[in-house]
């Protein structure tokens, strides 16, 4: 039951960030500073979710550093700059944490 | 054949291009749900409820990990405040529609169908059928994706926990990352994430590392081109 009551206020929260302003205009302009920030969100929010679990096994992320994933993740993460490809990251990111489970285990 | 129609079925089509981005992100999310414990009936509300992408990634993974609900409806909503910009900048081109029709825009709004409904608006600012595009190209975005993640949720039980399918994880996010590292104050952001992130979301207590190395990261961006912007005039800005 918590499952549904945590979701569907969730659900009914982001509802309305999204709906609010297609709803009613503030009167007042956003406040720059909020403005501002907006730029920032996407990097610094991708950021935090790659870093742990790139740098440390285990899910939720526990302090045993990976070696196999950093040295996986950074090789995709190359990969996904070079070629701005989806499936072509994720394909080496995959492959290369086998092999280096494999070689280093 | 109406122009709203033609203009629904041209935005739907438009969207085509974008499923290859779509899919295995919302197979990656399927499977978080799966791996957080959620069965059948809670995977279908969770999909069905929201259209929110990394948010609902975030949400699913710190309610797997055991994060109180104030954590998860917190981080969630931080990750999604971009909405609020997305859904300022549509204002106009919803402005005559009714309320009802305005929310179901809002639920089925994306990053992928905000950019394609803008990119129409600058090419073509005269269209007066533009929320019918809209509301294609969302519609067909918010299909494709339940499809993408109802996929991922039933392949998550075939696949063996050996192969660390969770890595999948991060790789579809550093996809997502690429765009947005224009710019040396984003770069700044990045890396203060990242140090935060590694430094913070094991230690922190009832799972808040992640909200407080996003609050972090977002931060260290914004001093930083608040730096540039007043030492190297006209200097990095977009």
């Amino acid at each position: 039951m918590r499952f549904y009551l945590l979701f569907g206020v969730l659900a009914v929260a982001l509802l309305v960030i999204k709906g609010l302003f297609l709803c009613f205009v503030p009167n007042r302009k956003i406040p720059p500073f909020l403005e501002r920030s907006f730029r920032y969100i996407p990097p610094a929010v991708l950021a935090a979710l790659i870093a742990p679990s790139v740098l440390y096994a285990g899910n939720p992320a526990g302090l045993d550093i990976s070696p196999a994933r950093l040295a996986a993740g950074l090789a995709a993460f190359a990969v996904a700059l070079r070629t701005k490809n989806i499936l072509i990251t994720i394909a080496t990111g995959m492959i290369l944490l086998w092999a280096f489970s494999f070689l280093f285990a | 054949m109406t122009d709203s129609r033609r203009e629904f079925l041209r935005g739907a089509r438009n969207s085509v291009p974008l499923f290859l981005g779509i899919v295995p992100f919302a197979m990656v999310v399927g499977v978080a749900a799966r791996e957080a414990g959620l069965d059948a009936a809670q995977g279908t509300f969770f999909s069905l409820s929201m259209l929110a992408g990394t948010a609902q990634l975030a949400a699913v993974q710190l309610y797997g990990a055991g994060a109180s609900a104030a954590i998860v409806l917190l981080t969630a909503m931080v990750v999604n405040l971009r909405y609020s910009m997305y859904s300022l900048s549509l204002h106009p081109v919803l402005e005559e529609r009714s309320y009802i029709e305005r929310l179901l825009a809002a639920f089925l709004l994306s990053d992928q169908s905000f950019v394609a409904s803008m990119t129409e608006l600058e090419t073509n600012p005269d269209n007066p059928s533009l929320p019918a595009f809209l509301f294609g190209s969302s519609l067909a975005i918010f299909v494709v994706w339940l499809a993408g993640v109802f996929l991922g949720f039933v392949l998550e039980a075939m696949i063996p926990a050996g192969l660390s399918l969770d890595f999948v994880i991060p790789l579809a996010f550093m996809f997502l990352l690429v765009p947005h590292l224009g710019g040396k104050d984003r770069q700044v952001s990045v890396l203060a994430g990242i140090a935060a992130s590694v430094v913070l979301v094991p230690r922190l207590p009832l799972q808040s590392g992640l909200l407080v190395a996003i609050l972090i990261g977002i931060g260290s961006g914004m001093a930083a081109g608040e730096f540039l912007r007043t030492t190297v005039s006209g200097g990095e800005r977009p």
